[in-house]
C-alpha cells in the first residue's frame, strides 16, 4: 500500500532537508544495487572486468554512507524533529549503515568471483542462481518499501528471509560433499560456500531495512518479536 | 577499570537498560480532574467540553497553538479567569474529589494551595526576603524563626540559595532575568502548595536560565503536581510525563509524553508537533 508522503512543513527547509536525506539514501541504494549485479555478472561471466568495477564503485557508496549520516544529523540538530519526522531521520541513518555493508559483501563476491576465474569453472556454480535472485529481489523490495513507505511490503520480506537462510543451508552441505570427491578443486568450492554466506548476509541486511522501514512508517519495532 | 571488574558489578535499577513501556498512562490516578468544561469569554465559548484527569506529582504539559485554550484552562485550576468580566463556565473542575466550584471552597484558600508561575516574572518590588515570606505574612505569620526558614527551603527548593544567601535584603528587581523567575517559583511554593501551575516559564529566557528552570520542575515534582503550558515542544517532551495537545478549544490528545512526540495517535497532534500546521 502506498502511503502518501506528509504535506510540507511549515518551515521549507525543513522539507528540503528531509528530501535531501532521502534522496541520498535512495541514490546510495541504487548505487549498492548496481554493484551488487556488476559483482554477479562478473561471477556468473566470469569477467574481472565487472568484479573491478565493482570494487572501485564501492567506495562513492562509502562516502554516501558518511553523507547520510552527516545530513541526518544535521537535519536532528536544525529543525529537532518529532513523531514520523523522528523516525524518518533515524531509519535513514540506519538503512544507510545497511546498505554500506551489502555493498561491501558485493565487495566480497567480487573478490571471491576473480578468485574463481581463475580457476576452471564449476558446474555447481548455477547452484547460485536461486540464492542470487531471491537476494536481489529481496535487496530490491526492502529499498521499494523504503521509497513507497510501503510497511506491507517490508513485512512480508522476512518470511523470504527465511526461504534465502534454507537455500544457503542446502548449498553449503551440498558443496560440502562435491568436496570430498573433488579435493584438486576444494578452494574453488570454498570460495562458493563464501558467495552463498554474502548472499545470506544480503537477505538479512534486507531484512533489517524492511524493519527500520516499519518503524518509520507504523512506528512499530518488528526486530525481536516477543522479547520486548 | 578492565571490563571483567566493570561488568561485575552489579547494575543500580536507574542503570538498567531501558525497559520500553510506557512510564505513565493517564487515567492511573487522578487528581485534577476536569470534567466536560465548557468556558465562555461573554457568548464565545472558548473551551468545549474538555475532560481530562491529571495525575498526582508529575509534570503535565499543555501544548496547542495560540488561541487553543491551553492557558484559559490552566487559569481555571485557580479560577483566575473569574477575575475577567463576563466569564461563565459549565461542567466542573475538581481536585482530590472537591470541585473547586463547590459553595464551601474558598477562593483564597483555593489559591494558596495552587501556586502559579507567569510568562514574564513579576517579582514585587522589594527585597528577596520579603518577596518569599510575603504570602506567610499576608496569611498572619510573622514568627521570624519561621519566616527564616521558609526562605531558606524555598530558596533551596528553587536553586537560588547559593546565589541569593549572601542579598536578602537586597531588591528583588535587581536580580537577572532568570533568577527572578527562579524567585517567583520559590515565592509561589512559600504557601507549601499542592499543585504548580507554569504558564509558559520560560518564554523570555535564555537557554542556561530556561535549562535551570527546566531542572528546578523536575525536582519540584517530588513535592508539587506541575501543570505547564509551553510552546516549546522540546521543554515539553524534556520536562513533563503526560502531555495534553489542544487545538481550537478542544482537547485532542492526551498521552504519555514519550508517545506523542514519537507516535501520536491523532493526525492534527502528528501535524502541529512536526511542523506542518496551518
Amino acid at each position: 500500500m502506498y502511503k502518501e508522503p506528509a504535506k510540507p512543513h511549515t518551515l521549507s527547509n525543513f522539507t528540503t532537508s528531509l528530501d535531501k536525506l532521502r534522496s541520498s539514501v535512495l541514490r546510495m541504494s541504487s548505487l549498492a544495487h548496481l554493484n551488487l549485479k556488476n559483482s554477479i555478472k562478473g561471477l556468473m561471466e566470469r569477467d574481472d572486468d565487472w568484479c573491478n568495477n565493482c570494487i572501485a564503485d564501492d567506495e562513492e557508496i562509502d562516502l554516501l554512507e558518511m553523507q547520510i549520516d552527516h545530513e541526518g544529523i544535521e537535519v536532528m540538530s536544525r529543525f529537532h524533529p518529532f513523531a514520523s519526522d523522528l523516525r524518518e531521520v533515524i531509519s535513514s541513518i540506519k538503512i544507510g549503515a545497511n546498505i554500506e555493508r551489502v555493498a561491501d559483501q558485493a565487495v566480497n563476491i567480487a573478490r571471491r568471483a576473480r578468485k574463481l576465474n581463475e580457476q576452471p569453472k564449476l558446474t555447481e556454480l548455477h547452484l547460485l542462481d536461486n540464492p542470487i535472485r531471491l537476494s536481489l529481489e529481496m535487496f530490491a523490495d526492502a529499498v521499494r518499501a523504503f521509497a513507497e513507505r510501503n510497511a506491507e511490503l517490508a513485512v512480508e520480506l522476512k518470511s523470504r528471509d527465511k526461504e534465502l537462510d534454507l537455500l544457503n543451508k542446502e548449498l553449503t552441505d551440498t558443496l560440502i560433499n562435491r568436496m570430498q570427491d573433488d579435493s584438486p578443486n576444494l578452494p574453488s568450492y570454498l570460495n562458493l560456500i563464501f558467495i552463498s554466506r554474502c548472499l545470506e548476509r544480503i537477505g538479512d541486511h534486507a531484512c533489517n531495512i524492511a524493519e527500520d522501514v516499519v518503524f518509520a512508517v507504523n512506528a512499530e519495532d518488528i526486530r525481536h518479536p516477543g522479547k520486548v | 577499570m578492565p571490563y571483567e571488574e566493570h561488568a561485575a558489578i552489579p547494575l543500580e535499577a536507574s542503570e538498567r537498560p531501558l525497559e520500553l513501556t510506557d512510564d505513565f498512562t493517564p487515567g492511573e490516578s487522578n487528581f485534577i480532574k476536569v470534567d466536560n468544561f465548557k468556558f465562555f469569554y461573554g457568548k464565545k465559548e472558548a473551551l468545549h467540553g474538555i475532560n481530562l484527569e491529571i495525575p498526582s506529582r508529575k509534570v503535565t504539559a499543555f501544548i496547542g497553538p495560540s488561541g487553543c485554550g491551553k492557558s484559559t484552562l490552566l487559569r481555571n485550576f485557580n479560577r483566575m479567569n473569574e477575575l475577567i468580566p463576563g466569564v461563565h463556565h459549565e461542567g466542573d473542575i475538581t481536585i482530590h474529589g472537591t470541585s473547586i466550584y463547590d459553595p464551601s471552597v474558598e477562593i483564597i484558600a483555593l489559591r494558596r494551595r495552587i501556586g502559579m508561575v507567569f510568562q514574564k516574572s513579576n517579582p514585587f518590588p522589594m527585597s528577596i526576603y520579603e518577596n518569599i515570606v510575603y504570602p506567610l505574612r499576608i496569611a498572619g505569620q510573622n514568627t521570624r524563626s519561621v519566616l527564616d526558614e521558609t526562605v531558606e527551603r524555598c530558596l533551596r527548593s528553587a536553586a537560588l540559595w547559593e546565589e541569593a544567601k549572601d542579598r536578602l535584603n537586597d531588591s528583588a528587581l535587581g536580580l537577572s532575568g532568570g533568577q527572578m523567575q527562579r524567585l517567583c517559583i520559590a515565592r509561589a511554593v512559600a504557601s507549601r502548595p499542592e499543585i504548580l501551575l507554569m504558564d509558559e516559564p520560560c518564554s523570555a529566557l535564555d537557554p542556561i536560565a530556561t535549562a535551570k528552570v527546566e531542572e528546578l520542575i523536575i525536582e519540584l515534582k517530588k513535592d508539587f503536581t506541575i501543570v505547564i503550558v509551553t510552546h516549546n515542544m522540546q521543554q515539553a517532551s524534556r520536562v513533563s510525563e503526560l502531555t495534553a495537545f489542544f487545538y481550537l478549544g478542544n482537547l485532542i490528545e492526551f498521552d504519555n509524553t514519550r508517545k506523542i512526540f514519537t507516535n501520536p495517535s491523532m493526525k492534527q497532534t502528528e501535524e502541529y508537533i512536526t511542523g506542518r500546521f496551518g
